[in-house]
């Protein structure tokens, strides 16, 4: 039984269909990547299980189905996204953009703020801007910004919304590092969702390919890296 | 399904039944209904001129203005002094009220419109509490006889129109007001429609939907507004003078040059239908002969009306404006396009008329040209998250070609 | 200098009522987007649900309580119902809406209670004409004082709403940005039903001081007080709580100063068109008030 399970979902916006009958699973602890281009869907899956637009279909996590849950009892769930464009409250400073991440726990104040203490001795750049405005910060500092505080709501399922858009290539090799140690470290199973082939599939036990909104294909990632034809559509050589 | 190739015979053979329509409403008031009637109609369509003056704001430019009534008085008040003070005929005042509070309005426009949204908003409404104060104020009373007000702007008789007849005295002053109600009104309708379709209306629409794009293709962004405000103050001052022209007075206590004339102009546009060019005429239309009936109703304690609001609610006096409030409520619920939009969704499920299709010769100074290939609607439809005002995609006309 | 005194005094307590109402438009609007137009109605409304409970027999403070949950109730279900669902069409509708409710909530109240007899209200605070002390040999009276200390205390108690509790940390996070704020798991639509309630709450308390100021409930009591108080917010900038609250302070005693020091050209009339005036020469150099943040456009 996977830790996420999705069959036959259907999400568009208003009268526009975007996915068709979208398949996925995520186990316990994977790193599954979502491999698309520009129009394929993947912002539209992200915000479909985040429940955050309207859907249809069947979704289950851990065991139960969140197809009619709203987007607050997602998360509670056990579901974190880190949105697109890295969705850091701008005139929030960065201290508070982690104690907001944590808004759905009920451990107590104390848990939160040794959770902050700990990301931020994690990543001691966001630590030395902890009073600044999350606006002013660069667009990498703002993606580890974005996963730390998605992170802050202890999570079991991370959903990551190409992280790697507008951010330089070091930047990038960094942010799935990261990614990929927080996976291994805390267990968190992680649903990425790339234009960007690359560096996604190093980190990644299995990849999916989403075309107009179904999937097309899926394997694990050697297979897939390895596949010529696949290779020449989505990596470009 | 009806289609109808635009320009064509079925098109013209359309437009011309409205007109005609038109006309004989227009002339069978004056000369088979009581002059009561006559004078609710001179009414209505000097709430229609303010009703339209907000709407080329507004419905055109995204610009929310509740302080027109400003504009209202001051064309009022222009006209009121310069008719009892210096003696002018009033014909004249029309054209000077118009050029002052064209100037009033642009001045104004020029330092507000770098304003964004709500803050604009709130100086427009400055602009509606403050005229009245500005009136009653003695340091002005030499001019404006405070809160007194200025009556007795009268003029000696009826000119000699031919479409008067024999009609003098009372009865000839209502009809001539009438008629010159739909004169003005007939040339309101006409500079709106210019404005609106010309490239400096195409423009006005540009920014309405999207600023930055606007800016980017140089369209002039501060130089279209502030002409389009000032036109529209301009607009709302004539409908001013032709108040004061038919109550023979001006005066600070007047409702439409408060904040509450503001407001019911802002009504009577929305009611109509915001964006379309027959939405302030039929919304004036609709509000006055509401506001009559209610008013009847709530005195005398008939009907539904007077049921609910005396009995239920145990409200006394007259329940015109709560009506009238709950009616705008529904409205934005219900019609948000207001009477003319939904008759507009209704007419094109049967009628639709099919736009030139595109690759005609362009000619120079007709950029926008797809604007011009749906000619009969009044708005590009817009993305609903930019704008102030979502325009009925519905009511958007044609097949791709 | 006594005069300078006493118009200061009356000032500071006329600037706390715009104050306090220009807080409840500040909540909304930060919270929301929205100006609420019908504020001050709303507030009105509540009042004289606070003359009603206290005319059954209820004593002062505790029906000035019910009325501040009425107006927080109030508030809520306006959100809910109305504000939402409009708001899905445009920002128009909203406005129209606002709009209409201040008509027709002004228009209820003048129907059923415009009517004499007159609905009396007392102040909240002592206000015999004994009820005074003299601070540098000028009266200030307990109600003006009353008055002021009322609306910092809830100016403070709102700035750590805001600040320190995890209600206030959602609103600024839906007020930031509403798609994050999903995301992490904020109940949105009611932290936005929230914003709401507190303003009416804000609202209610604001009318019944200006009620007991002017001993009885009136429709009208606040269509001035509103005006002044939408004022007072935009020049303190219309997401700053301690703007608004500035902005009214600095109105009221700018107006009381003006009225006293140059009667002949301030009169009562114009009181008013000084303190728009005054605004709007502010928004020239500062286009989002005194305090107010200006959102960066990126192109």
């Amino acid at each position: 039984m996977s830790l996420l399970e999705v069959n036959g979902l259907r999400a568009g916006y208003g009268p526009v269909n975007v996915l068709h009958e979208l398949d996925l699973a995520v186990d316990d602890g994977e790193i599954v990547v979502v491999l698309g281009a520009n129009g394929a869907g993947k912002t539209t899956t992200m915000r479909a299980i985040s429940g955050v637009i309207p859907r249809s279909g069947n979704v289950t996590f851990a065991g139960r189905s969140i197809i009619n849950s709203s987007a607050d009892a997602v998360v509670r769930a056990g579901i974190a996204q880190v949105p697109q464009g890295r969705g850091t409250f701008p005139e929030l400073n960065v201290e508070d953009n982690l104690r907001i991440g944590a808004y759905t726990r009920r451990d107590g104040g104390a848990a939160t703020t040794a959770d902050v203490e700990r990301w931020f001795t994690t990543f001691p750049r966001l630590a030395e801007r902890r009073d600044q405005r999350a606006g002013s910060l660069s667009g990498g500092e703002q993606q580890m910004l974005a996963i730390a505080r998605a992170v802050m709501s202890r999570p079991k399922l991370l959903l990551c919304d190409e992280p790697s858009q507008g951010l330089a290539p070091i930047i990038v090799q960094e942010m799935f590092t990261i990614i990929e140690s927080l996976s291994k470290e805390e267990g968190i199973a992680v649903l990425l969702v790339e234009q960007n082939a690359n560096l996604a599939m190093e980190i990644a036990q299995r990849v999916y390919l989403l075309e107009t909104g179904t999937i097309v294909a899926s394997g694990d990632a050697e297979t897939i890296a390895a596949d010529d034809s696949i290779r020449k559509a989505y990596l470009g050589y | 399904m009806i289609k109808i190739k635009q320009g064509s015979v079925g098109h013209w053979a359309i437009r011309l039944l409205w007109v005609a329509a038109v006309v004989a409403f227009v002339v069978y008031i004056p000369t088979k209904t009581t002059s009561s009637t006559v004078g609710d109609m001179t009414l209505a369509f000097e709430y229609a001129i303010a009703a339209m003056s907000l709407n080329l704001v507004l419905g055109y430019t995204g610009i929310i203005s509740i302080g027109h009534s400003a504009f209202f008085g001051l064309g009022m008040y222009t006209t009121a002094i310069l008719v009892t003070r210096y003696g002018w005929t009033q014909g004249w005042t029309f054209f000077v009220a118009a050029a002052i509070t064209f100037v009033v309005g642009a001045l104004v426009a020029l330092p507000a419109l770098r304003l964004k949204g709500i803050y604009l908003a709130v100086v427009t409404l400055a602009l509606g509490v403050l005229f009245p104060t500005l009136v009653r104020w003695d340091k002005l009373e030499w001019l404006t006889e405070g809160p007194a007000g200025i009556d007795s702007v009268t003029y000696d008789d009826v000119p000699e129109w031919p479409i008067l007849g024999e009609l003098r005295g009372r009865e000839g002053r209502a009809v001539f007001i009438y008629w010159l109600a739909v004169l003005l009104l007939v040339i309101s309708y006409l500079v709106a429609r210019g404005v609106v379709k010309s490239r400096v209306g195409r423009s006005l629409i540009a920014i309405r939907d999207n600023e930055t794009a606007a800016a980017v293709m140089g369209v002039s962004r501060a130089r279209t507004k502030t002409l389009v405000f000032g036109l529209s103050a301009a607009m709302c001052a004539i409908a001013g003078s032709l108040s004061a022209t038919r109550l023979n007075l001006a005066s600070p206590d007047i409702r439409n040059i408060t904040l509450i004339g503001s407001i019911t102009f802002l009504l009577i546009m929305v009611l109509g239908g915001a964006a379309t060019m027959w939405g302030p005429i039929v919304g004036a239309l609709v509000y006055v002969e509401l506001d009559a009936r209610t008013r009847k109703a709530g005195e005398t304690g008939e009907g539904i009306i007077g049921k609910v609001f005396n009995d239920w609610l145990n409200i006394e006096g007259s329940p015109a404006t709560l009506v009238l409030a709950i009616l705008l409520l529904v409205l934005m619920f219900v019609a948000p396009f207001g009477v003319v939009g939904l008759l507009k969704r209704v007419v094109h499920r049967f009628v639709i008329i099919l736009p030139r299709p595109a690759g005609h010769p362009i000619d120079e100074g007709h950029l926008l040209t797809t604007t011009e290939a749906a000619a009969d609607v009044d708005g590009v439809p817009p993305e609903p998250d930019v704008n102030v005002f979502v325009a009925d995609p519905s009511t958007t006309s044609g097949e791709p070609t | 200098m006594d005069r300078l005194f006493e118009a200061l005094f009356l000032g500071l307590s006329a600037g706390a009522t715009y104050g306090l109402v220009a807080l409840a438009l500040v909540v909304v609007y930060r919270g929301t987007g929205h100006l609420n137009f019908a504020q001050g109605e709303m507030g009105t409304l509540s009042a004289f649900m606070v003359w009603w409970f206290h005319d059954k027999g209820v004593p002062l403070l505790l029906a000035v309580l019910m009325g501040m949950v009425f107006g927080f109730l109030l508030g809520a279900v306006t959100e809910v119902t109305i504000i939402r669902p409009l708001a899905r069409r445009s920002l128009l509708a909203v406005f129209v809406g606002t709009i209409a409710l201040f008509l027709g909530i002004n228009a209820y109240t003048t129907g059923v209670w415009g009517a004499p007899p007159d609905e009396v209200l007392d102040s909240l605070f002592p206000n015999d004409p004994d009820d005074f002390v003299r601070v540098f040999g000028t009266v200030w009276r307990y109600k003006d004082i009353g008055t002021l200390a009322v609306t910092l205390v809830i100016t403070a108690l709102l700035f750590v709403l805001f600040q320190k509790t995890r209600f206030g940390l959602a609103m600024r996070g839906v007020a930031s940005n509403t798609d994050s704020a999903r995301l992490v798991g904020i109940p949105t639509g009611r932290i936005l039903a929230g914003s709401w309630a507190i303003a009416g709450a804000l609202g209610a308390l604001a009318a019944v001081l200006v009620a007991g100021n002017q001993g009885q409930v009136t429709p009208t009591l606040m269509v001035t007080v509103f005006t002044y108080a939408t004022a007072a917010a935009v020049l303190g900038g219309l997401d700053s709580p301690g703007g608004a609250v500035i902005g009214g302070l600095l109105i009221g005693v700018g107006e009381a100063l003006a009225a006293e020091f140059a009667p002949g050209w301030i009169g009562q009339d114009m009181k008013l068109g000084v303190a728009l005036l005054a605004i709007f020469v502010v928004l020239l150099f500062k286009p989002s008030g005194l305090f107010g943040t200006a959102k960066v456009e990126r192109v």
